[in-house]
């Protein structure tokens, strides 16, 4: 994919534990922003693809309200009701249909509003997990957790220093709910016990926030200051958690292949300067090195102690803080694609990393990553 | 907005939102609740690549097939992942803390290739443990007919 589609202009609130704001205007300050940073007007705005969740926002059809805020009143617009980074997948496909030349994509969701880890206790099967309470987003987590270390002795202290790591790179982020500047794994061994090895520290607070992408046809890119490139995209579906090994992330890894093939990517070490990951909980990073090609199967925590991922390393993952200092859901895979685009762009300040040329971006949705989504992004 | 505005917490209401659904277990679980009640234990067979599903699946996403013979099982099996819940998640969403810790296991039954998640007995638990299910054939509540897993001796 050589110079098709670019990233043009971004926006997020700051995410809070509770915005005191409606959701309709957090999205009305992301995409207004967004349009700014690309200096388009509404009315420069082809098409709009939000994403959002009926049952997170606790009605159906979830965008109706967001027709105003979302710039998309009598416009092409649909809802994508996943992360955002799978509405920028739609969005993609819209502009490469040659049909549409800008395209914004919205995501929000405010967890101050519904009930914690509820919704995804509604994500089981109906018939049988539901129904018995044990399993949810935390305790699957966990599961998969215990199935990782012990195909690959990763440690409990591995699994928290990639907490510390990415809670002290939050530090940088003026955005971000939670940070620990100096975290160590210690500090994160010290917080609540939740489900082995799972420690609150190791899991990516939910919370309130939007964020708002401008995507532009190559033609329209041109045109625009500082574009960032989508070289490459791939996504896939595993089974169900009971059905499907936990101990590796398939799914991620069958999308970064196909993602790799379009952005000519071989060897993605020595290709891909920075990561932006959506690690839910903190052991999915690890298992995301692996699946991303970073370093070999159940060679997480090795390449972890390497030092390899630091922001001073050779290819820092979450450099933000990734979902460890922000969570929203239906948000925090397309803020991963908008940092991962700062860092290309150079403009991502006190979280800069530095000589940042190509980036990936992974977003997530499902217990225990059920969906992957991989973008490799480039500048000039 | 004014300064006021910005502090003060937005006012909260609670709104009744109960919409009613009319789910059923559908043939396949129908089918393996009732082969408890008879102290079997019931997957699901994909006729194709001869996968099986326990709990029982209707359809074998590898073949694109339903999954629609029917194997019994034994009660044994060995634990896939484990994990001790020191919290336990409250009708509101918020995780409590556990007076006394439980186990949850991952357990896939001898012969089954999917993995049913259910409480493990005992206090100690590792991957690879064998264990054998719990079964309670006169259990009122379906959910009851599977209790738990324990150690094997």
């Amino acid at each position: 994919m050589e110079k098709e589609a670019a990233i043009i202009g971004y926006a997020q609130t700051p995410y809070e534990a509770d915005s005191n704001c409606s959701r309709e205007l957090l999205v009305l300050q992301a995409t207004r922003a967004a349009l700014e940073a690309a200096g388009l007007k509404r009315e420069d705005l082809d098409t709009i693809v939000t994403a959002n969740n009926d049952y997170l926002d606790g009605r159906t059809i979830s965008n109706m309200r967001l027709v105003e805020p979302a710039g998309s009143w009598r416009k092409n617009e649909s809802k994508v009701e996943m992360d955002g980074a799978f509405a920028l997948l739609y969005a993609l496909t819209r502009i490469l249909s040659g049909d549409h030349d800008i395209a914004l994509v919205v995501a929000e969701s405010q967890a101050s509003v519904y009930g914690g880890i509820l919704p995804g206790i509604m994500m089981l099967d109906p018939t049988f997990d539901r129904q018995r309470w044990l399993l949810n987003e935390v305790s699957g987590a966990a599961l998969q957790a215990s199935a990782y270390m012990d195909a690959s002795g990763v440690s409990e202290e591995q699994i928290a220093g990639v907490a510390a790591k990415n809670l002290d790179n939050a530090a940088g982020n003026p955005l971000a709910l939670r940070s620990l500047p100096g975290a160590d794994a210690a500090k994160v061994m010290a917080s609540r016990p939740l489900y082995s090895p799972i420690r609150d520290l190791m899991m990516a607070p939910l919370c309130d926030g939007a964020c708002a992408l401008v995507l532009a046809s190559g033609k329209a890119a041109a045109k625009a200051e500082k574009p960032v490139w989508i070289k490459g995209v791939g996504f896939a579906h595993d089974s169900y958690l009971t059905e499907r090994p936990l101990e590796s992330m398939n799914s991620l890894k069958l999308a970064a292949g196909s993602c790799y093939a379009q952005a000519g990517i071989e060897d993605a070490a020595s290709q891909i300067d920075l990561a932006e990951v959506h690690e839910r909980f903190a052991h999915e990073e690890l298992m995301s090195y692996e699946a991303l090609g970073f370093c070999g199967p159940l060679q997480g925590g090795a390449f972890f102690d390497s030092g390899a991922t630091r922001m001073d390393g050779k290819l820092p993952v979450n450099a933000s803080g990734g979902a460890m200092g922000a969570n929203v859901d239906c948000g925090a895979g397309l803020a991963r694609v908008i940092e991962a685009a700062m860092q290309v762009r150079g403009d991502a300040g006190k979280h800069q990393a530095k000589g940042v040329k190509t980036a990936l971006a992974h977003g997530q949705t499902g217990i225990c990553a059920q969906e992957n989504i991989v973008y490799v992004l480039g500048g000039e | 907005m004014g300064a006021k505005a910005a502090k003060d917490p937005v006012p909260r209401v609670s709104i009744p939102l109960n919409p009613v659904f009319g789910w059923t277990v559908g043939n396949w679980m129908e089918n393996f609740f009732d082969g408890m009640k008879e102290g079997k234990i019931l997957g699901s067979r994909c006729p194709d690549c001869g996968r099986v599903f326990l709990p029982p699946r209707m359809i074998c996403e590898r073949c694109f097939a339903k999954a629609d013979e029917w194997v019994e099982l034994p009660a044994t099996g060995t634990v896939q992942a484990c994990t001790e819940a020191a919290v336990k998640v409250a009708e509101n969403g918020d995780m409590v803390d556990l007076e006394n810790p439980e186990i949850i296991a991952m357990v896939k039954h001898d012969g089954a290739d999917t993995c049913i998640t259910a409480r493990l007995e005992g206090a100690d638990a590792s991957i690879g443990m064998r264990v054998e299910a719990v079964l309670n054939p006169g259990a009122e509540n379906v959910l009851d007919l599977l209790a738990a897993y324990r150690p094997m001796g």
